[in-house]
């Protein structure tokens, strides 16, 4: 294999090497076999589908929990990671994809938290807190972010680079990003990359994980792709294409990533006129039909998500009209708009879309209640039915119906809250975010889901901040910003520059509002 | 060889059922019974065990609603105050507003009713925490009963009356035939009903709950006004029995009966429980006082057993989790 070649490469001892680990939980398999390795400065991207093990390698190389077999070696010598405690002496750290801060504390106290300073008689030392942390943001050339700032404040983006400069205080040598770019805006993720150059430059190993391959490309010296489990090849970024790492990653080849099929459209489903909901729903109007994908683009923040949970019920409108199928309605909670056909399937996955600990099947039944149970009571065949159906027709990863839903992997979790709604037979799905954080398989399988979903008449409202696949997908993309919808674009008109331009707010697009 | 999938069952050590909080928690209880039974033969008598749930049903009737509380991850501290209420608007309305007994029982119930309604309503529309809101109402509902009792208790109620908490029916205590129904159909209602999922779902995840379009605000209205329904029954059990209404009836009752629901294995963080469970709880806690009060043991003694046993139950409870891994 590749594999062998890979770790001969680079003479020095690596910064960090991981040989033949293995791990299984009950009844699963999580690694089998794997071995890589971080040279100094060196950015390492793990690629592979959810559920291919990069969290379990993960967790392993930061001491969560021991490997069954294998070794982990830093700088030539084995270590034993029993607990984060030790890793953390051991020179890694690792950025989670939740940040793990005290949002009531300020920048220092968080970076210092655990290792402060200590001035005598056990006290803090303030000053040497204050002054260390104002040499790390000097060395990362961060010049907006003050040591004082409590943390709650700042944004993502800021709060990102708080968890680094943590890192860095307590000498990290080896640095692991999970997915650190899922919840940045595209200026803070080029900040990112910034900051991630200057490490590599002092000599940090990152271990990089992403599922977006533009960022490996632009920012990854190697890249390891693990598929159930398996070590499946490391290759230099600069060897390779994306092409190829996809159909590594997914061990087939993927057609296409937005199979769009035209298809005759049908009468408005949804018609809105100027919908209000204060602060971020203004003067709203737009119409989807039967059969239409129709996009939402916009900026984090614009009023996308407020926007669909306002026509969903949850904060109900203050003004303006809705219309079902030509009915004017008044929707004041989602039990209501579900009775009127509208589903949502939204962003937050793990907060709002699905019950986490309880199973595929209680999950896959929970908007569909009144389909299994006559009288109040749930019949249970039909209910197992209805979630094996479920799970058939969505293809998704499950161990049994009584699996707890929350440990299955994140594409599959998004089936779920797909395929929960679809039990409804809805007649508008309104999708916020659907492939957010999920695999490129699961994906393509989503996307050709919403292509059969419009083909069988369905009107759908796809909210996405990724401009690929809103560009990829609907039949017309509607662009918001601050709570407005700024620009409307036809399929064939609709481009990266025009409808970015549009989210930015440049003048050029202002005028195309009609 | 990672390809293949590999088959999905685990090796378990025990079967499921073993495992359980609920299941655990019945065979500690049936060993607490032999020995106890062992060191008193008055204890394991059919008459003592009728007379302990005949004593244990005021307590009883509202673990169950309690049960559903706990599990959307709330808690109703204001029951023992609605007891309190009740027994006494109970005994003021008969005496004093002259009303039938039979109309001052219904009036009683709905007093119940209205007073958990109205913790529902603080709890869902105003959204105030369960916990501050029912501190509040069980300030202020005992504060009610001891302004209308003046401290002056009401006895002399006519005979019949006394049917419901002291005599048997086909050789067992009237009101324990009352806590066997509302157990019934409260298990019935907590596993096959939607209302029980959706209870389960609100104490999992109370924002997918809502967005999933199931009732939450209208189920906790339900809940709490269940308990305080169930607080009026007990109440009503309760006067029938002591034959009696003081103001002061009730109190500390909020505690008996989280004690029992938490340990009959319902999670305090929600979205975990079973009536069973509760069951199981309310026959240990009663038990358990019973038999050491009947062994020789001082009272004090009995209570700090019984806070041991609670302790116990919940590190079993997490060490299992551990174990499922949740």
């Amino acid at each position: 294999m590749a594999n062998d070649q890979a770790l001969r490469e680079t003479a020095a001892p690596p910064r960090l090497s991981v040989y033949n680990i293995e791990k299984s939980f009950p009844g699963v398999n999580a690694l089998t076999g794997v071995s890589f390795n971080v040279a100094k400065g060196e950015v390492h991207a793990l690629l592979g589908e959810n559920g291919a093990g990069k969290s379990t390698l993960i967790k392993i190389v930061s001491g969560v929990f021991p490997p069954d077999r294998g070794e982990v070696i830093v700088d030539g010598k084995p270590v034993n990671l029993a607990r984060p405690d030790d890793a953390r002496r051991a020179g890694i750290a690792t950025i989670y994809q939740e940040l793990l801060l005290f949002p009531e504390l300020t920048v220092a106290e968080n970076v210092f938290m655990g290792h402060a300073p200590r001035a005598g008689l056990g006290r803090l030392d303030w000053r040497a807190m204050r002054e260390k942390t104002r040499h790390l943001l000097a060395a990362l050339e961060i010049h907006d972010l003050h040591a004082d700032r409590v943390v709650g404040s700042l944004s993502v983006g800021n709060r990102q680079r708080v968890e680094i400069l943590r890192a860095l205080s307590q000498d990290a040598r080896i640095l692991i990003m999970d997915e650190p770019t899922a919840a940045l805006t595209e200026y803070d993720v080029t900040r990112l990359f910034d900051i991630v150059r200057k490490l590599k430059a002092r000599g940090v190993a990152v271990i990089y994980i992403s599922h977006r391959l533009d960022e490996i490309f632009a920012i990854a010296d190697r890249v390891t792709v693990l598929r159930d489990g398996a070590h499946i090849a490391t290759k230099r970024v600069a060897d390779t294409a994306a092409a190829e790492l996809v159909q590594l990653m997914v061990g087939r080849k993927i057609e296409s990533l937005f199979p769009k099929i035209t298809l005759p459209i049908g009468g408005p489903v949804l018609e809105v006129k100027d919908l209000e909901r204060r602060p971020l729903t203004k003067r709203i109007s737009l119409t989807v039909r039967a059969g239409e994908i129709v996009g939402l683009a916009g900026l984090v923040g614009s009023g996308r998500s407020e926007l669909a949970q306002t026509i969903f019920g949850v904060t109900p409108a203050e003004g303006g009209e809705i219309k079902i199928r030509g009915q004017a309605v008044y929707i004041r909670s989602p039990a209501q708009a579900r009775t009127l056909g509208i589903a949502y399937v939204p962003e937050d996955r793990g907060t709002q879309g699905l019950v986490r600990p309880m199973t595929v099947r209680e999950n896959f039944s929970l908007a569909a209640l009144g389909k299994v149970a006559f009288g109040g009571f749930i019949d249970r065949a039909a209910e197992r039915k209805l979630a094996s159906d479920g799970v058939k027709c969505f293809a998704v990863k499950t161990s049994s119906l009584e699996q707890i839903a929350g440990k299955l992997s994140g594409g599959n979790q998004q089936k779920i809250v797909l395929g929960k709604w679809l039990a409804n037979k809805p007649k508008l799905l309104i999708l916020d975010e659907p492939t957010r954080g999920i695999d490129v398989g699961a994906k393509a399988e989503i996307h050709r889901l919403m292509g059969e979903l419009a083909a069988q008449g369905l009107a759908i409202l796809m909210i996405s901040s990724e401009l690929p696949e809103v560009l990829g997908m609907s039949d017309r993309v509607l662009v918001m910003r601050e709570g407005r919808i700024v620009a409307e674009f036809l399929r064939e008109d609709a481009t990266q520059e025009t409808v970015g331009a549009a989210m930015m707010g440049s003048h050029e697009s202002a005028e195309k509002v009609a | 060889m990672s390809e293949i999938p590999l088959p999905q069952i685990a090796k378990r050590v025990a079967p499921w059922w073993l495992l359980r909080h609920e299941t655990m928690l019945a065979l500690i209880l049936f060993v607490a019974l032999i020995i106890l039974g062992a060191l008193n033969n008055r204890f394991l008598t059919l008459d003592n065990l009728l007379n302990q749930g005949r004593l244990t049903t005021e307590v009883g009737l509202i673990a169950l609603p309690m049960t559903f509380i706990i599990i959307t991850g709330g808690i109703d501290l204001s029951v023992g105050s609605i007891v309190g209420l009740c027994a006494i608007l109970l005994g003021y309305s008969w005496k004093t507003f002259g009303f039938p007994l039979p109309l001052a029982i219904a009036f009683t119930l709905v007093v119940g009713a209205t007073a958990g309604f109205f913790n529902g309503v603080g709890i869902t529309r105003l959204r105030v925490p369960p916990l501050i809101m029912t501190i509040a109402t069980l300030a202020l509902y005992r504060g009610l009963a001891e302004g209308i009792s003046q401290a002056r208790s009401v006895r002399g109620y006519p005979e019949w009356f006394y049917f419901i908490g002291q005599s048997d029916l086909f050789g067992v205590p009237a009101q324990l035939w009352l806590l066997l129904i509302a157990i019934v159909v409260a298990g019935i209602a907590l596993d096959r009903t939607t209302f029980g999922r959706t209870l389960y779902a609100i104490g999992n995840n109370e924002t997918a709950a809502r967005f999933s379009g199931l009732p939450v605000d209208r189920a906790k209205l339900i809940i709490y006004t269940l308990s305080g329904l169930m607080a009026g029954l007990s109440a009503v059990v309760l006067v029938s029995r002591v034959t009696t209404t003081r103001s002061d009836m009730g109190i500390g009752y909020e505690l008996d009966v989280i004690a029992t629901v938490v340990l009959g294995g319902t999670s305090i963080f929600g979205g975990v429980g079973t009536i069973w469970g509760t069951v199981v709880g309310l026959a240990m806690i009663q038990l358990l006082k019973n038999g050491l009060a009947l062994t020789g043991v001082k009272g004090d003694a009995t209570i700090v057993v019984i806070g041991t046993v609670l302790i116990l139950s919940t590190l079993v409870a997490s060490l299992l989790q551990r174990r499922r891994g949740v």
